[in-house]
């Protein structure tokens, strides 16, 4: 049904977003996966929306790898028109996370981008409102530290 | 002499009887509210944490109890979905057929409670009663099914946990057939009904542009006239033999939000009876590999409120390395600040209930 | 001084307690404070198929009037300051029934980080409900073991 679009649509990234990328490629069917730089992280947003019509965010997901002193910030998008997944991936680095705040492209972002904040620290500049969202009001990040990063441990069983 | 706007703030605190705790902070001036803020947080379980604490097998009830309050199919059938795609596994197509008849079943229960609180926020207590006792019937045949009315915890990987009893087939038909008379009672009692039309039509209207922009997703993107359904956009088990219809409306306000569900329960019905009459013999569980290789996969399904989205990043091990859990009321989410901006106060209400959103579901 | 004394003596004889215990036993209004997943049971219970009224059992919106707290599912930090805030202005007697195993002893989140584990740390709690999500006909049978506990209260 969709054989070739994610083709195009690669081709399309590799052209238009040339020293941004850092590596893109096909997962399967209607999935596809771009990584840039993160300063360069708006322009290529801006890019995948107007140029090739990636609309509807879906997700905002922070993972944490503490042996690469990195934290790994994705953005899942839908295009509407393609029926396409596109995973956009970015480093930002474990000590001083910070990004630049995607809510002026892909406005659904905002409570995303929040949550990923108080769960993993990253900082959003530009971001209108980085304030607690999910968790008890009187929760200190200092204490008690960030609740997905992995030094963040559970009750032990 | 000048005069300034003096707003007041007013808290809808976290108990209310309507679906759970869900807090707005409703700046006012006399009757209208100028801005809504939610605040959220007050059923936060820390499920994406915990789950990295469950081996895969253990997270299947932890997951669904992300939104069990409703819709416990499409909540949890993104899961093994997720695993089967990293892992390679092919379910059987008897047990692609059983997970399409309980997800549809479920969805009609749960359009059924979303109808039951449409007609609550506006004083409508014989549709509560009507709703909640059609709802009955379908959690009957849930229950026939599975053992448990409400979290099924029915689907694992690389199948279902049981097969169909023998009196299913002609129990569900018998029920569904009396639902689809019930839905011409619900079309007089409370679709045409002039007080309903009155305090639901025109409110909380979301164009498609906006609808998209905001990241919303099911019932609400389609009652704004968008057509875009994970089934046949990216149909998963059986959905691209089933023969049934997305409804898409044109006016964009509360009445399209709640007339919407009504429709689908009617297309459901549809898919449900086909699958029945299709259903093929065999096995229902295929053998899988005891741990997932490294990687990542996406997976969507189209729960009752909205894509249901998973992303699982595995390091080989038996626990996750990170499970992500997109549920469609946090996406919903942004469409209520946006939504509840000078409108009148006894609106509010009703955009909220219009919109589905589940606080569970919101908070995970 | 002694006019209250002899009211107290008076009102616990046993034709007078029974007669007060037994109206108040019949007529338990409730406040929903649904949290969790047993909150459809909660909807059912009060409807047409197994409609708890029967039993007096009538869930009222105003908390100044009702006497009796079903907390379904579990309660998160954030949510207990509330929580007690909504059981202190309850005018006494007041009763509560924990229902699901959330509510008993955190239940699946045993390990999480914000979930208050058992809601008998917050408020006191007269009858536990096991279950997940308990059935509607285990609702019932709460209802009736509390007010076998409150035929059989000493009043003042």
């Amino acid at each position: 049904m969709h054989r070739g679009v994610e083709e195009e649509l690669l081709k399309a990234i590799k052209e238009g977003l040339a020293d941004a990328l850092v590596e893109a490629k096909v997962w399967r069917p209607q999935r596809i996966e771009v990584r840039v730089k993160a300063e360069k992280l708006i322009e290529a947003a801006r890019f995948l929306r107007d140029k090739l019509g990636f609309d509807h965010i879906a997700a905002v997901t922070g993972v944490d790898y503490p042996e690469k002193r990195m934290i790994e910030v994705i953005y899942h998008v839908w295009s509407t028109g393609r029926m396409v997944m596109l995973a956009l991936k970015t480093e930002a680095s474990r000590d001083k996370p910070s990004l630049p705040s995607l809510v002026n492209v892909w406005e659904g972002a905002l409570y995303h981008e929040r949550e990923t904040h108080e769960m993993l620290g990253v900082n959003f500049e530009g971001h209108p409102n980085l304030s607690l969202l999910l968790l008890p009001e009187d929760w200190d990040w200092s204490s008690k530290g960030y609740p997905l990063r992995k030094d963040f441990v559970l009750k032990e069983e | 002499m000048g005069s300034k706007v003096e707003a007041m703030t007013l808290s809808m605190g976290p108990q209310h009887p309507i679906t759970g705790h869900f807090r707005f902070i409703l700046e006012i001036d006399g009757d209208i509210v100028l801005k809504l803020e939610p605040d959220i947080g007050y059923t936060h379980r820390g499920i994406e944490k915990v789950a990295e604490y469950r081996t895969y097998i253990q997270n299947l009830p932890v997951v669904e109890r992300v939104n069990s309050y409703c819709d416990s199919m499409g909540t949890l059938l993104g899961y093994p979905r997720v695993l089967e795609e990293l892992m390679g596994i092919e379910v059987p197509e008897r047990a692609k057929y059983l997970r399409v008849i309980a997800a549809e079943l479920n969805r009609i229960a749960s359009h059924l409670y979303a109808i039951c609180l449409v007609a609550i926020s506006t004083g409508f207590e014989t549709m509560l009663m009507w709703t909640i006792n059609d709802r009955e019937l379908i959690l009957d045949l849930l229950e026939m099914l599975t053992g448990q009315r409400i979290t099924l915890t029915y689907p694992t990987v690389g199948g279902v946990r049981y097969d169909l009893p023998q009196a299913f087939k002609e129990e569900a038909l018998k029920r569904l057939s009396y639902l689809e008379r019930r839905l011409e009672d619900y079309r007089k009692m409370m679709l045409e009904n002039h007080t309903f039309k009155m305090r639901t039509q025109g409110v909380g209207v979301l164009k498609p542009s906006d609808a998209i922009r905001l990241g919303i997703v099911g019932p609400n993107l389609r009652a704004s006239g968008v057509k875009a359904d994970v089934r046949k956009d990216e149909p998963y088990e059986v959905y691209d033999r089933m023969d049934f219809e997305i409804p898409v409306l044109k006016n964009w306000d509360c009445y399209d939000r709640a007339l919407i569900r009504a429709l689908e329960i009617e297309q459901s019905i549809r898919i449900v009876k086909q699958a029945l009459k299709e259903l093929p013999e065999g096995p229902i569980r295929a053998r899988i590999p005891p741990l997932p290789p490294k990687g990542e996969a996406y997976s969507r399904v189209e729960a009752a409120r909205g894509e249901f989205g998973y992303y699982l990043v595995s390091d080989g091990k038996d626990k996750p390395y990170r499970l992500r859990i997109v549920s469609p009321s946090f996406r919903n989410l942004i469409a209520l600040p946006f939504l509840c901006r000078n409108v009148p106060l006894a609106d509010v209400p009703i955009i909220y209930i219009s919109l589905d959103l589940i606080p569970l579901d919101v908070d995970r | 001084m002694a006019l209250a004394l002899i009211r107290k003596k008076l009102v616990n004889l046993a034709p007078i307690r029974g007669l007060l215990n037994w109206g108040r036993a019949w007529s338990l209004w409730s406040v929903h404070l649904e949290t969790g997943c047993c909150g459809p049971e909660d909807m059912a219970k009060s409807c047409a198929r197994f409609d708890l009224e029967r039993w007096g059992c009538l869930p009222f919106p105003v908390l100044r009037e009702c006497d009796l707290i079903f907390v379904t599912g579990l309660v998160t930090k954030k949510m207990a300051k509330r929580l007690k805030l909504v059981y202190e202005q309850i005018p006494e007697p007041k009763y509560v029934i924990a229902l699901g195993d959330c509510a008993i002893s955190g239940g699946f989140w045993y390990d999480s980080y914000s979930v208050v584990q058992g809601v008998d740390k917050v408020i006191p709690v007269d009858v536990y409900v096991p279950g997940c999500p308990p059935r509607p006909e285990a609702w019932t049978q709460a209802l009736l073991m509390l007010q076998e506990k409150i035929r059989g209260e000493r009043l003042a």
